[in-house]
């Protein structure tokens, strides 16, 4: 409104650089105004949330404190001779990670891509598609396996079905991000030598597909390490089990062992994935 | 006046938001016709080639390629129109990830069963013959590069390539030089024109350039408005036409001279 006042102002002439200059400088503070405010709404959900968890610096201080005092008279030196019984359920919680990710990696790879805007036969399909991801993905594995513990009992099973479950809402979702920032052309051209469907997904779509494919699921490998540890404590077997039948029964040493345990897994996991991405990729 | 490849006629395209892109288009193109259509950006002349192997769905008219009408195929049918109809992009449009010679071998996808063709199992014949197009075009040396670590121009002879590999009888190139350098572009158009002449087959080649446009082609469309504008050799093309060509203003049709 104000450029166009300008401009009658002076009957229709260019406005000169000056009036450019203050178009500029008010631009600029209402950009700067925008930013002002961004900030100033983070600064205040921050504080806000402090102060709905009660956070206090204070505590910090004085926890670690106490936390060391537990670590050293109540977890130190950790039952080196628990590793024995250890194995097993180390052995369980890789099999858990390692068959959730396979199960989580077939079906997000069919959601993913009819849940993709140009792969999918329907619209409607993509909304349905899209909708069971979200849903698998706003259960947490835990909850899962509190619900399957109650079906199927405890055990590795139940763990493996938990971590599939709540896999399919990632790497669903992941997939099909990864499948639509695709370049389009690349397909297109291979749909215009005379391709037919599988073929376009073949030649064209999965080579491209490839990289973010791998990385994903590896990732989702990664992270089912350390979820499959978690949902031991709920009954769904492998090392967080132990861990937290060992504590109840206050042997903190061998929960201990099972702690470094799980920190080994997940180191060498990560090694793995590291050497395996590299490999593909 | 040899064999007729294509018909078109009566083409119509209108966008579902009203935009009018091609108006009753008539275009008849023989064997071994290399044609240049020209005009303004935005006329249609990108449409109307896409028309052809419906990567753009026209939405009233024929197209009668080789006597069988584009338009109505079905899905199957239109998977055998496409693979006699070879296709080069302004953006060259190869699968960057894959080696230059896999990317010829996709001219062969049209002609394989479905489940070999997805995986790649391509037979000998296949790749040899895939390696003789890439030495003709010149680039037997980067067969086993990643198509994306080729220079623009050589991407183009790779999308030229895998073109000839589908054995087509109509080659459509749609802006193919408009990203290229003139040395490239030169390159390119050469290999273009020469490929036309050796396999016999028709080729329609949207340019911005009117001097390439005047230089390489048998006969030049001008396309304004989404109608045909003009149709003749290029000594027919007048400076005035041109003008008129990309001129703003309406101005009356030319009739067509052919």
């Amino acid at each position: 409104m104000k450029a166009a006042s300008i401009q009658t102002d002076r009957e229709g002439h260019k406005p000169p650089t000056k009036d450019l200059y203050s178009e500029y400088r008010k631009r600029k503070k209402i950009l700067f105004k925008s930013q002002a405010t961004v900030f100033g709404v983070i600064t205040l959900l921050a504080l806000w949330s402090l102060w709905g968890t009660g956070f206090n610096p204070l505590s910090i201080v004085t926890g670690t404190y106490d936390m060391f005092v537990f670590m050293f008279t109540d977890l130190f030196p950790p039952d080196f001779s628990a590793i024995g019984s250890l194995i097993g359920p180390a052995l369980d919680t890789l099999y858990m990670s390692y068959v959730g990710m396979v199960i989580s990696v077939l079906f997000s790879l069919v959601l993913g891509v009819l849940a993709a805007d140009f792969l999918t036969p329907h619209p409607i399909i993509a909304a349905i598609s899209k909708g069971i991801t979200a849903f698998l993905r706003s259960v947490p594995a835990v909850v899962w396996a509190i619900i399957l513990v109650a079906g199927i009992g405890l055990g590795p099973l139940t763990g493996t079905i938990a971590i599939g479950l709540s896999g399919i809402g990632i790497l669903g979702k992941a997939y099909a991000e990864v499948l639509n920032s695709m370049d389009r052309d690349q397909i297109e051209g291979v749909r215009a030598t005379g391709a037919s469907w599988l073929q376009v997904m073949g030649q064209a779509v999965w080579p491209q597909f490839k990289a973010g494919f791998v990385s994903w699921s590896l990732y989702k490998l990664d992270m089912n390490i350390r979820e499959a540890a978690i949902l031991g404590l709920v009954g769904a077997g492998g090392l967080g089990y132990y861990l937290q039948s060992s504590i109840s029964l206050f042997q903190y040493k061998t929960a201990a062992m099972a702690i470094l345990m799980i920190f080994a897994l997940i180191l060498l996991v990560e090694f793995v994935t590291a050497k395996l991405r590299e490999r593909i990729l | 006046m040899g064999e007729t490849i294509v018909e078109v006629k009566q083409l119509n395209k209108t966008y579902p938001d009203g935009t009018v892109a091609l108006k009753n288009i008539n275009i008849k193109a023989y064997k071994g016709e290399f044609i240049v259509i020209i005009g303004p950006s935005g006329a249609g002349k990108s449409t109307f080639l896409r028309s052809i192997n419906r990567l753009s769905e026209p939405t009233g008219g024929e197209i009668l390629f080789m006597g069988k009408d584009i338009v109505k195929a079905g899905k199957r049918d239109l998977r055998k129109i496409r693979r006699n109809i070879g296709m080069i992009f302004q953006g060259f449009n190869l699968v960057k990830r894959l080696p230059t010679v896999r990317n010829v071998l996709h001219g062969k996808l049209g002609y394989m069963s479905s489940v070999k063709g997805a995986f790649g199992l391509f037979d000998q014949k296949d790749v040899e013959e895939a390696l003789d197009i890439l030495k003709r075009v010149g680039l037997e040396d980067q067969a086993f590069k990643r198509a994306d670590e080729l220079s623009g121009g050589q991407q183009q002879r790779v999308a030229i390539a895998r073109a000839i590999n589908q054995t087509p009888q109509l080659i459509l190139a749609d802006e193919p030089i408009a990203s290229l350098d003139p040395n490239s572009s030169r390159v390119v158009m050469d290999y273009l024109q020469k490929a036309c002449r050796e396999e016999g087959f028709t080729t329609f080649v949207n340019l911005h350039q009117v001097d390439f446009a005047k230089e390489y082609a048998d006969r030049i469309i001008g396309i304004k408005d989404g109608e045909v504008f003009f149709d003749g050799t290029a000594s027919q093309l007048t400076d005035e036409t041109i003008e008129a060509l990309y001129s703003k203003e309406k101005t009356k049709k030319q009739e067509a001279v052919v």
